[in-house]
């Protein structure tokens, strides 16, 4: 029962990755909807992060140590554009504040 | 005298700056494994809380680790593997995994102009990788020649894949290797913040990051997180009303 759970999942999974890719290799993709693609990147980037820190019922898993470090990476990030840099300083405040407190 | 050699130390620089910029740019393919080596990082904890997952609902390690080559998809493992150890229905479980993988479809969307003039076998194994952090290399790298974005991105993909096999094997044979006091799960949504800044390049778009944060939080309540295609979709559509109008 696992097996097969992990199997159609898998084939799911794959699907929707898969679907558009196959069902618009020859769409001529009108230039407004290619406009509107450019703020999928950072739509989804922002919708992971916040469900990222919400619980399943949708309450806030996240106090000013979260805050700081998120706030001290996307700082970071904007003026380095370093990942590693950012994932850093976000970090570090965090535990920083969070032993502070 | 002094003024000609600084002259010439300028001359130098300049002669310095334009070979630099002439020089080719490193390989497509190492570059992809280079980009994607620190995305990578906040992936660790994440095989950790996976093995623990497995080892929760009382799943064979080898059956569960299996979900790793076949799904490919942390949130999507960890979702399945949960409700079937919670004693859910097949049906169920799937359904629940696979919303909460339905994002991966505004990537296929976004990614499809990408993958017209490409091989069809790169259609096959290209979607294989495709994940979270693939995409987003996707798009505040882009490469609009077409091998060279089949190169990195492949490149990219499988170092992820290398990776995640590895590091879920030995979250499933290690279970609980951090401790959670540690808090180092919280480095995902830190470089999901780096990433979404790298996509966001204009204004419009961090407006558009700003309005999808909150449109996921106050959708955070719905069910097996749909607030995230919720916020994605209406974010777009948004922006793009937005736009018509100042145009």
């Amino acid at each position: 029962m696992i097996a097969l759970a992990i199997i159609l999942t898998g084939i799911g999974s794959y699907t929707m990755r898969a679907f558009f890719i196959f069902a618009l290799s020859r769409y001529a993709f009108p230039p407004q909807f290619l406009r509107a693609l450019e703020y999928v990147a950072p739509a989804v980037m922002a919708a992971l992060v916040i469900s990222m820190l919400t619980t399943p019922e949708g309450a806030l898993a996240a106090g000013a140590p979260e805050a700081v470090g998120l706030i001290s990476a996307a700082l970071v990030a904007r003026i380095t554009g370093n990942h590693i840099l950012s994932l850093t300083a976000g970090m570090a405040s965090f535990w920083l504040l969070g032993w502070l407190l | 005298m002094s003024s000609r050699s600084s002259s010439a130390a300028f001359l130098w620089k300049v002669r310095y700056i334009t070979l630099c910029m002439n020089a080719p740019a490193p390989q497509p393919a190492l570059r992809g494994a280079l980009d994607a080596l620190p995305l990578f990082i906040p992936a660790l904890p994440f095989a950790f809380v996976f093995g623990v997952v497995v080892a929760e609902a009382g799943i064979p390690e080898l059956l569960g680790w299996s979900s790793s080559p076949i799904i490919f998809g942390g949130a999507i493992q960890v979702t399945l593997l949960t409700l079937i150890g919670e004693g859910a229905s097949v049906a169920a479980a799937v359904s629940a995994a696979l919303i909460v993988g339905a994002r991966h479809m505004l990537y296929s969307v976004t990614l499809a102009p990408k993958f017209q003039n490409q091989p069809g076998w790169f259609r096959w194994i290209g979607s294989y990788v495709l994940i979270d952090q693939v995409f987003v290399l996707s798009q505040i790298k882009p490469i609009d020649e077409p091998i060279a974005f089949r190169r990195y991105f492949l490149s990219a993909g499988f170092t992820f894949w290398t990776l995640w096999m590895t590091c879920t094997a030995l979250g499933v044979v290690l279970g609980p290797a951090i401790p959670p006091e540690w808090g180092v799960e919280f480095a995902a949504p830190v470089l999901f913040v780096s990433l979404m800044m790298a996509a966001s390049d204009r204004r419009d778009k961090l407006a558009a990051a700003g309005l999808a944060m909150t449109i996921t939080f106050l959708s955070a309540g719905l069910p097996n997180r749909v607030g995230i295609l919720v916020a994605v979709i209406s974010t777009v559509t948004a922006m793009m009303l937005l736009r018509k109008q100042n145009s």
